[in-house]
């Protein structure tokens, strides 16, 4: 057996059944292996950043290992955003490229790079294969390390002489989980129960961890106000009473203020995101703060915790859920001011009931929220139409909101749904996207048409790059910079060409019967949506600034707003 | 950040074991250098199957957070604080 065919023996191990890539001079020694192999399905995308980008979907999805495949150097160096965005948003992530011969790294050879040095700010770890003999333990190690802990990305750079060569049975090695340190269960508890104004803030962490049953059990236990982050969002499901929806530079009006007046945050998996604080000097002034993440150095890593607990989310959760049970807490006023807090600061958006008028993006959001099934997963891209699916849309789980957090990558939302549609061919797939975010990876039309892949697109289209307009108005003397895409091609022409039918809308009175059509067709379709050019994502904190000054559309100046949520 | 803009600059020793891989010393510089801090001195000694590296850094930034960063490294097997060295004095 080769290098090449222990890389697919590994799969098989773990259960790795769908792959995303793409082949070269240097790694075919494994596309040859793949030849031969029925139990691993390679899904060929068209650009290597949308095999990253699909392997990310993928995970995110299924919350399983995504695995992406390149050849070296341009195969290699393509991955690099897909590869970034995973790091970013701690998706568990394979990488395998192919490297020049041993013999020659170091030459300058065709399509050589140093990709292993290029990469070390992005990855979890990564390896460069200079043993054959080696490979499979490596691969052992990979991915358990990819999936353990904090979840990252992986990657192993593996010169072609070392996929070719004769390898022994190995000896698995497998990486060590690291220990969890839950000093103080008790100190925590007793810490939530001298709060009178305790907030739960909770991350992407809580889906990495496969949590979400522990952390929906103790928020309906401990009916604590709570707000997510953007990758938080569904944390807390649709029916959750005290959910006050996301904070922080979009976040609402209601999130910000409790934040802002809650003397105990209690924080699980998240990172403390400059997004999500703000000004982190006037970030939660009054609180004291309980930090539960998997990782140990994000503890005190922007702001000092009270008490900090690493482990095993569910764990934890669950010993704090059954104190909860034992004896409730008793911060009955806090709620109700939080509710009304909520009733008055929430994410509004009145839906226009003028049939012939132009379509508003919130309401358009809102419509799909109420159309689509309750398990749709909406895969989004950057900017706008980001911000009005994570304000406007009602998640029920987090593993249904594919976003792309930390890195915010245009051009994710397209190769990401491909890969959710691979966790789950009969899930309803929407890939919601802008027409700037949409053209970063349209090519992957031909990877839907291929795979025959049933995903809905809909472009939120303004012509123009509207968040960087929006902040070039608010923040830069509306002094519009190479923002303009009046020149956008003909989005329902270029689906066509891909053998994909697409519809065109402008108006508030097609919104419901587009949506329903596309989700009404069995293949994939694309949904052209003409937006207003002037519209803004609000409220908005201006970047660097205190949460505490929302700008809002009755104030569309530079001036800070005082907080209009007493 | 920049680790030149302060007047006053701490400094720091590290002492770091690492596992011999292909670029470890490269990984190690590169999460020093992102997390904001400048290496002034730096010895590496190869002993069997580790990397044994003391640092002589300079920040501002709260060096028991490099610490924790450079422990996530896959390839450290140990980090120890050996001094905070004090202070020096660099021009803006």
């Amino acid at each position: 057996m080769n290098g090449a065919q222990h890389i697919l023996e590994a799969f098989h191990r773990h259960n790795i059944s769908t792959v995303f890539g793409y082949p070269g001079g240097c790694i075919m020694p494994l596309y040859d292996a793949l030849v031969d192999d029925v139990r691993v399905e390679h899904v060929l995308c068209r650009h290597e950043q949308a095999c990253a980008l699909a392997a990310d979907g993928y995970a995110r999805a299924s919350g399983q290992i995504g695995v992406c495949i390149a050849t070296s150097g341009p195969g290699a160096t393509n991955l690099i955003t897909g590869v970034a965005n995973a790091y970013m948003d701690s998706t568990p992530m394979l990488v395998i490229t192919g490297q020049v011969p041993s013999g020659l790294i170091g030459t300058d050879a065709f399509q050589e790079t140093d990709i292993l040095g290029m990469t070390l700010g992005i990855v979890k770890h990564s390896y460069l294969v200079d043993d054959a003999d080696a490979l499979p333990a490596i691969m052992e190690e990979a991915i358990t390390l990819a999936q353990s802990g904090r979840p990252g990305p992986v990657w192993i750079d593996i010169p072609k002489n070392m996929l070719l060569a004769e390898v022994d049975t190995p000896a698995l090695a497998k990486a060590s989980e690291p220990e969890a340190d839950c000093p103080d269960i008790a100190r925590a508890i007793s810490l939530l129960r001298a709060a009178k104004k305790p907030l739960l803030y909770s991350g992407g962490g809580v889906a990495l961890a496969r949590a979400e049953d522990s952390f929906r059990a103790f928020a309906t236990a401990a009916a604590i106000p709570g707000v997510v982050t953007l990758k938080g969002i569904g944390n807390p499901g649709k029916n959750n009473p005290f959910n006050l929806g996301m904070l922080g530079m979009h976040g609402s009006r209601a999130a910000n203020k409790a934040v802002d007046e809650c003397d105990l945050l209690f924080v699980v998996g998240a990172r403390l995101d400059d997004r999500a604080t703000g000004k982190l000097d006037t970030f939660a002034p009054k609180a004291r703060m309980i930090h539960i993440d998997a990782d140990s150095a994000e503890i005190n890593k922007l702001r000092p915790v009270d008490l900090a607990m690493r482990g095993d989310l569910n764990q934890i959760l669950a010993a704090f859920t059954e104190a909860m049970v034992e004896e409730p807490l008793t911060i009955s006023n806090w709620q109700k001011q939080c509710k009304t807090w909520h009733t008055t600061g929430g994410f509004q958006a009145a839906d226009n009931e003028e049939a012939l008028a132009p379509i508003a993006g919130p309401a358009f959001i809102r419509q799909l929220s109420r159309i689509a099934p309750d398990d749709t997963v909406i895969s989004c891209d950057v900017g706008q139409h980001q911000m009005w699916v994570a304000q406007h849309y009602e998640f029920d789980h987090p593993r249904h909101h594919l976003t792309s957090g930390g890195l915010g990558t245009m051009g994710f939302g397209l190769p990401a749904a491909i890969g959710a549609q691979f966790a789950d061919r009969n899930s309803t797939v929407i890939n919601v996207t802008g027409d700037g975010s949409f053209m970063m990876n349209a090519q992957e039309l031909a990877t839907i048409r291929r795979y025959n892949l049933p995903l809905k697109l809909i472009i939120l289209d303004n012509q123009c790059l509207g968040m960087v307009r929006q902040q070039q108005e608010l923040f830069y003397n509306n002094r519009e910079s190479h923002i303009n895409l009046d020149d956008n091609p003909d989005f329902v022409a270029m689906a066509r060409a891909f053998d994909i039918p697409a519809l065109f809308i402008e108006r508030t009175d097609q919104i419901r019967r587009g949506i329903e059509t596309i989700l009404a067709y069995k293949g994939p379709m694309l949904l052209h949506v003409a937006i207003s050019r002037e519209e803004n994502v609000w409220p908005i904190v201006k970047p660097g600034g205190s949460n505490k000054e929302m700008i809002d559309e009755t104030r569309r100046t530079n001036t800070s707003t005082k907080e209009q949520v007493a | 950040m920049s680790p030149h803009a302060d007047r006053s600059m701490p400094s720091y020793t590290l002492n770091c074991r690492m596992h011999q891989e292909a670029a470890a010393l490269e990984r190690l510089c590169q999460v020093v250098r992102v997390r904001g801090f400048r290496i002034s001195r730096m010895t590496m000694e190869s002993a069997g199957e580790h990397l044994d590296i003391a640092l002589t850094l300079e920040g501002s930034r709260s060096v028991s957070m490099l610490c924790s960063q450079l422990e996530k490294l896959h390839t450290v097997a140990e980090v120890a604080l050996a001094q905070e060295s004090g202070v020096r004095s660099v021009s803006a």
